[in-house]
């Protein structure tokens, strides 16, 4: 199994046992990301014998019914609870992966989650990584995660 | 008389989402305290009647493992049983926690059924 089936089955297992949505695959598996609009992206660094970045991509109405349903409670408007969930999403994924390059959990070191959001911005590696952009759609709408290793 | 957890977890939206889980399980506490990182979770162990402690292990200021280091000098506290419920389920991860006194773990994510089977057993 590669990493993006992995990456794949640990997003359905958040989405399912958690956010208590379904998820499927919205298209095929990307190298590139266009730039973001209207969106909030949940992010953990991974430091170690693996080096990169974990992210998730939400445009802002996908993100609200996610926080909405995740913590069980109507969420109309951007705020802390938007941000701390998506990055808490994030966290989990970023778990996922950790788990999937290093069995023993040692060699690896998480960040803490970082959230950013905005109407316009451009997420983009600064160096030379293999990058896995993953398309999931939800009844909430569309969104994507990604993971980039340093080469 | 009930039984009283405190939950430690950098994200409150986890912090909530525990309580709910607990609730789902059917277990019922009579207080359930929180704490954003080790050392809130120290002041409030201090302070409050704990029975049980579930914690996060990657946070700021003080994270699971050191809050479980320094939770053990503490004579008044150190019996306190703790369980992880955290994203690092690695082998040495949870081993040192493990060796520091934690009871298991539970790994993120996760159903009020895994809640269930790991925490109901210690309560």
């Amino acid at each position: 199994m590669d990493i993006s089936e992995k990456i794949i089955e640990s997003t359905n297992e958040i989405f399912s046992s958690m956010v208590m949505m379904e998820l499927a695959v919205n298209g095929e598996i990307r190298d590139c990301m266009e730039p973001l609009t209207n969106s909030i992206t949940g992010v953990i660094g991974l430091a170690g014998t693996h080096k990169g970045v974990l992210a998730i991509h939400f445009p802002i109405t996908v993100a609200l019914a996610i926080t909405s349903s995740f913590l069980g409670m109507d969420v109309d408007e951007m705020n802390e609870d938007v941000e701390d969930a998506v990055g808490e999403l994030a966290n989990m994924l970023g778990g996922s992966v950790k788990s999937i390059l290093s069995a023993k959990g040692r060699d690896i070191e998480l960040s803490l989650p970082s959230v950013i959001s905005g109407e316009n911005y451009d997420f983009q590696p600064t160096r030379e990584v293999d990058r896995v952009v993953i398309p999931f759609k939800c009844d909430a709408g569309e969104f994507s995660v990604e993971l980039e290793l340093e080469k | 008389m009930g039984k009283n957890v405190l939950l430690v977890d950098d994200s409150s939206t986890m912090r909530k989402i525990i309580g709910r889980s607990l609730r789902q399980a059917g277990i019922e506490f009579d207080n359930i305290f929180e704490a954003a990182d080790g050392l809130e979770a120290l002041e409030i162990l201090d302070k409050e009647k704990v029975d049980i402690v579930l914690s996060d292990i990657n946070m700021p200021n003080m994270d699971g493992i050191s809050f479980l280091k320094e939770k053990a000098t503490r004579e008044s506290v150190k019996n306190i049983p703790v369980l992880m419920i955290s994203t690092e389920t690695g082998d040495d991860i949870i081993g040192e926690a493990k060796a520091l006194g934690a009871l298991g773990a539970i790994k993120k994510p996760f159903t009020p059924d895994k809640v269930n089977e790991v925490l109901g057993p210690l309560l």
